[in-house]
């Protein structure tokens, strides 16, 4: 008698098992289901030999269930005996099984499942628009060879309007070095002693960049703080931006310039530079200079797997590698944590994307 | 304050320009004289690894040709060295984006605020020689004792007799190792100079210390126990007008080597 589905019930396919254990730990994982008490159950064993205790006690145990045994499929001449022994009906499964219908719920999923996406992309017609961008990127991409190497309008005008105050930032040193100088030719045996390296000046020529670089941003930054209204309108813009996609290395010499997002699914070696008015994520070690924002959006970030890069730029935000840490070339085994620089308070914050 | 205008080069690559330029830079620094190196080698840049500068670059030496910032904003200080600038190359243009007149104008600029301009030159005698070699009234020419690198040397010691604006080239003889010339297989100070013709300025050891000291960022004459360092010290004084001699390039002889003469003496006696 061949039978292909059963009428209220269910097949439970344990034919990859080879040990009675298994068969009894898979039924009983099954039939502690609520939907599979009270059915009938079809048992595909496989080639596993099953005495009559055994199948008696897998019996037992689907009857414990509140179910029965329907009929056993197996390829196992001595479980054919001992089935027929207990008088357990054998069968063939065939493949047919009628597929139950589902299109009217699936329907229901469908419209469920775009609700959500609206609801978090906030627009109704992505489609087109992912299509709209595709193109926007087609075109850039086959514009992006050709693109002369400049950095952006927005640095110029920037360091023209910074360049006063970098004059004069710039006569005080000179004049201090002036004064070093004297103090150097009256007495040059000393002088290439003191010379040496002295961490405390470090530090204060250190601070003393830190508040140069604040000067630099000018007067307009001071309002802005940390918005999450300005946060949640640039995310959206900075999705809406085409996206230029790198499945390559990137070497030194070699720059990157884009007015979207810049994807780059390899290593950014030192000595490369990366410029983007959107965000930057780098799938690899960063190693070069890389300027996000480069149109003066500070919420624009710079992602990367490991942060090694010799500068990092947001919109006119600048940081730098620390002296300290001279370490030319990263060793490829090392485990990666990915990091994202951003603007927090003016300056330049790398954190840990995932905390665990 | 007129500077003076020094131009290293070789001809040949892998001589030791660059750490040339770095060492008698940091060397002359430190005897309180006001230097800046430019380096011209465009889209090879590597002056500012060699001195751990790499990280605080912002400008370069296009963008003050190209007249994106002035010439002091590009300038980039020493960490330790307040008296020694850096004007760095782009790392992403090539030979083309300078002129000759244009590195000119910039050596003129910067010879009122500095004692010294060392230009590092890029290998080869295309554009980029005849670009860092414009601005100079000086010339150092780095070899060592290969005959390849004599070869390329001769060539380029040629070239810059023919420039009018070279009042002066002298010979700096780099990884030289004595123990080699001893047993004969390398050319000898002797021989190089005699070959070229050229007042030599500096002879400097073979040092696996320039090594380590490229990799840290941190020129070796920072470094007052190695050899090639004091040798390097000596170039920079001599460049400054001192009368300095030449340093003994013979290795300080180890333990063993004292007790193995000891012995074969010893032996030799009984014989």
């Amino acid at each position: 008698m061949d039978k292909g589905y059963i009428e209220n019930g269910f097949i439970v396919d344990v034919s990859n098992a080879h040990k009675t254990s298994e068969i009894i730990y898979e039924l009983s994982r099954i039939l502690d289901l609520p939907d599979a008490q009270s059915k009938k159950v079809c048992l595909k064993l496989g080639s596993v030999d099953l005495t009559t205790t055994e199948l008696t006690s897998i019996k037992a145990l689907v009857e414990s269930m509140n179910s029965e045994i329907e009929f056993i499929n197996t390829s196992s001449q001595y479980t054919v005996k001992s089935a027929e022994e207990l008088n357990i009906e054998v069968s063939v499964l065939e493949n047919k099984v009628p597929m139950p219908e589902f299109n009217g719920d699936q329907e229901k999923v469908n419209r469920e499942l775009e609700k959500a996406l609206d609801k978090i992309f906030g627009d109704e017609n992505t489609e087109i628009k992912t299509f709209a961008q595709e193109k926007d990127l087609k075109k850039l991409q086959q514009d992006a060879p050709a693109e002369p190497v400049e950095p952006i309008e927005e640095i110029k005008t920037e360091s023209i309007s910074s360049e006063n105050q970098m004059e004069t930032i710039d006569k005080s040193e000179f004049a201090a070095d002036k004064d070093e100088k004297s103090e150097n030719t009256v007495n040059a045996s000393v002088s290439i002693e003191t010379a040496d390296f002295n961490p405390a000046e470090e530090l204060k020529d250190f601070n003393k960049e830190l508040e140069n670089a604040n000067k630099i941003e000018g007067e307009d930054i001071e309002d802005i703080d940390y918005n999450l209204d300005d946060l949640r309108k640039s995310l959206r813009e900075t999705e809406k931006l085409p996206t230029l996609y790198i499945q390559r290395t990137l070497r030194s010499g070699q720059s990157i310039t884009s007015d979207g997002n810049i994807v780059i699914i390899g290593d950014a070696n030192p000595g490369s530079e990366i410029i983007a008015k959107g965000d930057i994520t780098v799938w690899g070690i960063l190693g070069g200079i890389a300027h996000a924002g480069s149109a003066g959006n500070r919420y624009a970030k710079i992602r990367a797997l490991k942060m090694n890069a010799i500068q990092l730029r947001i919109a006119d935000t600048f940081a730098r590698r620390p002296d300290n840490i001279n370490i030319p070339y990263i060793q490829k085994t090392d485990t990666f944590i990915p990091e994202e620089a951003c603007i927090y308070k003016k300056q330049i914050l790398i954190h840990k994307i995932h905390e665990s | 304050m007129s500077g003076r205008v020094i131009v290293i080069t070789s001809g040949k690559g892998g001589v030791g320009k660059t750490t040339t330029n770095a060492n008698i830079g940091t060397a002359l620094a430190r005897a309180g004289k006001k230097v800046v190196m430019i380096d011209t080698d465009l889209g090879l840049r590597n002056l500012d690894l060699l001195l751990g500068l790499e990280n605080r670059i912002v400008y370069t030496i296009v963008d003050v040709v190209e007249e994106r910032c002035k010439l002091k904003q590009a300038l980039v200080k020493d960490k330790k060295n307040p008296n020694l600038c850096l004007l760095a190359a782009a790392q992403t243009r090539d030979k083309t984006a300078v002129t000759e007149e244009q590195l000119k104008d910039i050596c003129e600029k910067l010879k009122k605020d500095f004692d010294f301009i060392l230009v590092d030159c890029p290998a080869g005698i295309e554009q980029g020689f005849q670009n860092a070699v414009a601005g100079a009234s000086e010339a150092i020419v780095v070899t060592t004792p290969e005959m390849s690198a004599v070869r390329d040397a001769d060539r380029i010691i040629g070239l810059l007799e023919a420039k009018e604006e070279i009042k002066s080239y002298k010979l700096l003889l780099n990884r030289v190792r004595p123990n080699l010339i001893k047993s004969n297989d390398m050319m000898s100070v002797d021989d190089v100079v005699e070959i070229l013709s050229a007042e030599l300025i500096g002879i400097i050891p073979e040092d696996t210390g320039i090594i380590t000291s490229t990799n840290k960022g941190e020129p070796i004459v920072n470094d007052e126990k190695s050899l090639a360092g004091k040798a390097y010290n000596n170039v920079a004084r001599r460049i400054i007008g001192e009368d300095v001699p030449f340093l003994n390039l013979e290795e300080p002889q180890g333990v063993m080597a004292k007790i193995k003469k000891f012995f074969s003496g010893l032996t030799g006696k009984e014989k």
